[in-house]
C-alpha cells in the first residue's frame, strides 16, 4: 500500500539547482549521483548530509570539445541547505581517475523555472 | 564586483579560454599570472590577448615570483615593479613570509601556509602586513585539488589566518589560482566555498574590494609622492 501525500505544511521545501559539469571523459547519471553523494559526504560529513535531500532530476549531454564533455544537470536539494551543497559540489576534482568540475549556474524554487539555464 | 587576482596564465590561447570561462561564470576581471622567468614573454601576448578578449572581460597581469632567495625575490620585485600591476610572492617559507610582508615594495603575499604545518602568519607578521599594506591572499585550488586530511588541514590554517584577519583587519584577498577551466567556478560557488570555511559575507566583498583597491592603487604608483600624497594632471 502506498503512502498517503503528505500536506503542504508537513512537506520538505526544496530548491533546484542548475550544474554545469565538465569531464575530461563520458559519464551516465547513476555516476554523476555517486559523485554527487560523495562529494557532499566528503565535505560536509554524513550527519550534515543527511538533510541534504538529494536527488537528480534531470541529466543532460550538451556539448563535446576537444578538452572536455559538457553537461548539464537538475539537481534537487532542502531549501536551507543551498550553500553547503554548492559548496561542497564546487569543490569535486576527480572521479574514478577523471578531471571532472562541477558548478552551480541556477537556482530556482520548481524544476520548471530551472529548466531556462539549460 | 568580482576580481580574481590570481588565474595561472600560460599561452594565449590557454589564456582566451580561461577568460571567455570566468566572463561566462559572473568574474568580471581576472590577473594572469606569471613567474618571473615568463613575465616578459608574457608582456609580449599582452596586445593580441587584448584584442582577443575585447569586450569579454577585463584583464592583467600578476608576477608571481616563486623563490626561497631573499635577495632574489627583493632584485625581482626592483626589476618588474614598474612593469607589472600586482606583484605577489609565494609563501610557506618563514623567512621569506617575513621579508615579503615587511616590503612595501610587494602587494601581496600568497599562500603562507603553503607545505607547512601552520598558517605560517602569526600576530607579528599580522601587524606587518597592515603596516606596508601588504595583502595575504588565499587561493581556492589549495582547498580543490586536495582532500581528506591535507584538505582538513588547510581549511583549518585557512581559520588561523581569519582569526588574526579579524583582530588585525590586514588586506585579505581571495583567489582561484585556476589553471584549466576545470579550475574555474560561478562566483557564487567560490563565495559559497569560504562561507563554508568561515568568512562572512561582508568579510568576502572586503576581499574582492581589497583586489580592486591593489589594481588601482598601482595604476596611480608612478604619480605617488609618498603614501597619501600623490601627482595629480588637473590644471584646473
Amino acid at each position: 500500500m502506498k503512502l498517503k501525500v503528505l500536506p503542504p505544511t508537513l512537506r520538505k521545501n526544496n530548491r533546484y539547482l542548475t550544474l554545469d559539469i565538465k569531464t575530461t571523459s563520458p559519464i551516465t547519471k547513476d555516476e554523476l549521483v555517486n559523485m554527487i553523494w560523495d562529494a557532499c559526504i566528503r565535505f560536509q560529513g554524513e550527519a550534515i548530509t543527511s538533510n541534504f535531500n538529494l536527488w537528480v532530476m534531470k541529466f543532460y549531454e550538451i556539448e563535446k570539445t576537444e578538452d572536455y564533455i559538457r553537461y548539464k544537470s537538475i539537481v534537487r536539494c532542502q531549501r536551507d541547505f543551498t550553500e553547503n551543497v554548492r559548496s561542497s559540489l564546487a569543490l569535486t576534482y576527480k572521479y574514478s581517475g577523471n578531471v571532472v568540475s562541477l558548478t552551480t549556474i541556477g537556482m530556482s524554487g520548481t524544476i520548471k523555472a530551472s529548466q531556462k539555464y539549460i | 564586483m568580482f576580481f580574481d587576482l590570481n588565474v595561472k596564465g600560460s599561452s594565449l590561447e590557454n589564456n582566451v579560454k580561461l577568460a571567455k570561462q570566468a566572463s561566462e561564470y559572473g568574474w568580471d576581471h581576472i590577473n594572469f599570472s606569471y613567474n618571473q622567468n615568463d613575465f616578459k614573454n608574457a608582456l609580449n601576448l599582452r596586445d593580441d590577448l587584448k584584442d582577443s578578449l575585447k569586450d569579454i572581460i577585463s584583464f592583467d597581469y600578476t608576477l608571481e615570483i616563486k623563490s626561497t632567495n631573499i635577495n632574489e625575490i627583493r632584485k625581482a620585485v626592483n626589476k618588474f615593479r614598474n612593469n607589472a600591476l600586482c606583484i605577489s610572492v609565494v609563501g610557506g617559507d618563514l623567512k621569506v613570509n617575513r621579508a615579503v610582508l615587511e616590503n612595501v615594495k610587494i602587494d601581496v603575499l600568497s599562500r603562507p601556509y603553503l607545505k607547512r604545518y601552520d598558517s605560517g602568519i602569526n600576530h607579528i607578521l599580522a601587524k606587518e602586513a597592515l603596516n606596508n599594506n601588504v595583502a595575504i591572499e588565499l587561493c581556492f585550488e589549495d582547498i580543490l585539488k586536495s582532500y581528506l586530511a591535507p584538505r582538513a588541514k588547510i581549511i583549518s590554517n585557512f581559520r588561523d589566518i581569519y582569526t588574526l584577519y579579524r583582530k588585525f583587519d590586514f588586506p585579505l584577498i581571495l583567489s582561484s589560482r585556476a589553471e584549466s577551466i576545470f579550475g574555474i567556478k560561478t562566483t557564487q560557488d567560490f563565495v559559497s566555498v569560504f562561507k563554508q570555511t568561515g568568512l562572512s559575507d561582508e568579510e568576502i566583498s572586503k576581499s574582492f574590494m581589497t583586489s580592486r583597491n591593489i589594481l588601482e592603487f598601482n595604476r596611480d604608483r608612478k604619480d605617488l609622492i609618498f603614501r597619501g600624497v600623490r601627482r595629480v594632471n588637473d590644471e584646473a
